[in-house]
């Protein structure tokens, strides 16, 4: 590649987000602000090789995209014009409504220009934009895809490829998402203070769904399962937007609790899978603690002690922290379960979750005896929300197998592989199923 | 942008439900802010009325069209400047706490372009 091929890939992954977001400030309008970043980088590829690259790129990148913007806005705003014409002869159109479109356009028409309606806000325009793809009026996977392909650069097809869909589901997703913002009048801006807190945990929750289909990758083979490198991708993605997101929300510990838990549960990646032939999940028991990235576990414990300072804990601190004692444990036989069973019974009673419920069933097993967490486990299994949840009875398998009762686990077993949906956790229960065979 | 908010009773209306907000209290900031333009409560869905036409001929049906286990309680047309601002207005609304708000925004005919986005997906689907 040429140094302004190199160049122009790295602003990509840089400023992307930014100089989106600065043009989405500008217009109001997502589905503008993408297509003229796009030709931006076109442009870039193209003026870069001839005049150079350029001292501050992204600086450039906005200015061009928002060029871009201001035409396409003229030209619209024409067309406005006459159909306004047309619209009034027959009564129809509102006189008063407010187009932010039409109301730059118009700034810029008056002299006051881009300068003059906004000053530089680089760090709040990503803000916005982190808020406005998250926002819960979009559908949940809507809002994942939204939130990759604008602040990560990524492309439609990159992201369809990592989502395991075709190109053109992807592209419809994206459109539709983009298009609810538009039509239902999603402002693109922070929300208001008394909404702020939902919508704070309304954004993690999406950093965390995203995280997690690329965590869930790295317990699947990646030479025999479709995508499963775009997939692991996504889990490094989350954990960049994470950090993005804790840093500009310095207010909000959750934010820092999630990036934590991400960064905490991210070290373990290359240790979740055996070696062959037996190519199968490793549980965190089972898992080779020198294959853990220390140095992102010493930063995902900074970064936690950091969230908790701020005396205001939320589930992904507490999850966190959690995630923080398995760190520490030298091998799974100096797991300080007593502490994590304490924290679960703190994160029940912040979530009333069911799944945290039968997490924390689990713990009480490690803690008190497999009979003890089979006792706990009965008492929240009718759940309706745990109906069709494989890990229920690969859990309840999990206590009997401990408790001598290979049998009933067995069967536990059989149970879990005919619900389960997931490649990794597939492998793990026909291995443990298997084990048991030949231990009888 | 304008929302019309339909106010819906649902059948799982909780038991206690806490801190429900005044009516009065709603309609006095709402319609006094100018942020709700006109609303009123609706007769129940046995004084609903149908109407259709079919072959020339006007077919007037008793009832509502669409049996569905929540209820059309009354609606509200508001005017708010954004999504958020509508959301807050309908959160602020008794009725969310007991039954259900939706709001669905106005769809002004000068959008062409949505007219046809809209074509394509249904042909999608």
């Amino acid at each position: 590649m040429t140094d302004v091929g190199q160049a122009v890939t790295a602003a990509f992954r840089d400023e992307w987000g930014r100089v989106l977001a600065a043009v989405a400030r500008s217009t109001g309008d997502l589905d503008l602000a993408e297509d003229c970043a796009q030709e931006a980088f076109a442009v870039a590829l193209r003026t870069w090789q001839r005049d150079g690259v350029p001292d501050r790129p992204g600086a450039w990148l906005t200015t061009t995209a928002r060029n871009r913007a201001l035409d396409r806005l003229r030209r619209r705003k024409v067309e406005a014009e006459k159909v306004a014409v047309s619209a009034r002869l027959t009564e129809r159109l509102d006189p008063d409504a407010a187009d932010p479109a039409s109301e730059a356009a118009d700034a810029v028409d008056a002299g006051t220009g881009w300068a003059g309606v906004e000053p530089e806000d680089p760090d709040g325009d990503l803000l916005r934009l982190v808020f406005t793809c998250c926002h819960p009026a979009l559908p949940l996977e809507g809002r994942v895809a939204l939130t990759l392909r604008s602040l990560t650069g990524m492309t439609t097809a990159q992201v369809a490829r990592a989502f395991l869909v075709p190109e053109t589901t992807m592209a419809q997703r994206l459109t539709r998402a983009k298009r609810k913002i538009r039509t239902t009048g999603i402002a693109f801006r922070v929300p208001p203070p008394e909404l702020l807190r939902e919508r704070v945990s309304a954004v993690l929750a999406v950093l965390y769904v995203l995280f997690t289909e690329g965590y869930d990758a790295w317990a699947e083979p990646a030479d025999d399962v479709a995508g499963a490198e775009e997939r692991r991708a996504l889990a490094d993605d989350a954990v960049r937007v994470a950090r993005l997101v804790a840093r500009l929300l310095p207010d909000e510990p959750e934010a820092r609790g999630l990036l934590s838990l991400l960064l905490l549960q991210h070290a373990r990646r290359l240790a979740r899978l055996g070696a062959a032939p037996d190519v199968a999940p490793r549980t965190l028991e089972e898992q080779d603690r020198s294959l853990w990235r220390h140095d992102e576990i010493a930063d995902g414990l900074t970064v936690l002690d950091d969230a908790l300072a701020a005396r205001r804990a939320g589930p992904y601190q507490v999850q966190a922290a959690i995630a923080a004692l398995h760190a520490r444990a030298a091998s799974a036989d100096e797991t300080d379960w007593a502490e994590i069973a304490a924290l679960y019974d703190v994160l029940v009673d912040m979530t009333r979750s069911p799944v945290v419920a039968l997490n924390r069933a689990v713990a009480v097993g490690m803690l008190r005896g497999p009979e003890a967490g089979l006792a706990e486990l009965d008492d929240v299994a009718s759940a309706p929300e745990l109906a069709a949840y494989h890990l229920l009875p690969a859990m309840r398998a999990d206590l009997l197998r401990r408790a001598g009762r290979p049998v009933e686990a067995a069967a536990e077993y059989r149970r879990a592989l005919e619900q389960v949906d997931r490649e990794g956790d597939r492998r793990l229960l026909s291995r443990r199923l298997a084990a048991l065979r030949t231990a009888k | 942008m304008r929302y019309l908010m339909l106010v819906l009773s649902t059948p799982d209306a909780p038991a206690e439900p806490v801190n429900v907000p005044e009516i009065e209290d709603w309609v006095r900031d709402t319609y006094g802010t100018g942020r709700a333009i006109l609303g009123d409560r609706l007769r129940p869905p046995a004084d609903a009325v149908g109407v259709q036409v079919r072959s020339g001929e006007v077919v007037v049906t008793d009832g509502p069209f669409s049996e569905t286990k929540e209820v059309i309680a009354g609606f509200d047309i508001l005017d708010a400047p954004d999504l958020d601002e509508a959301i807050r207005i309908a959160a602020a609304h008794p009725m969310a706490h007991t039954g259900a708000v939706e709001l669905r925004p106005f769809w002004p005919l000068e959008l062409d372009g949505d007219a046809a986005a809209a074509g394509s997906d249904a042909e999608a689907r």
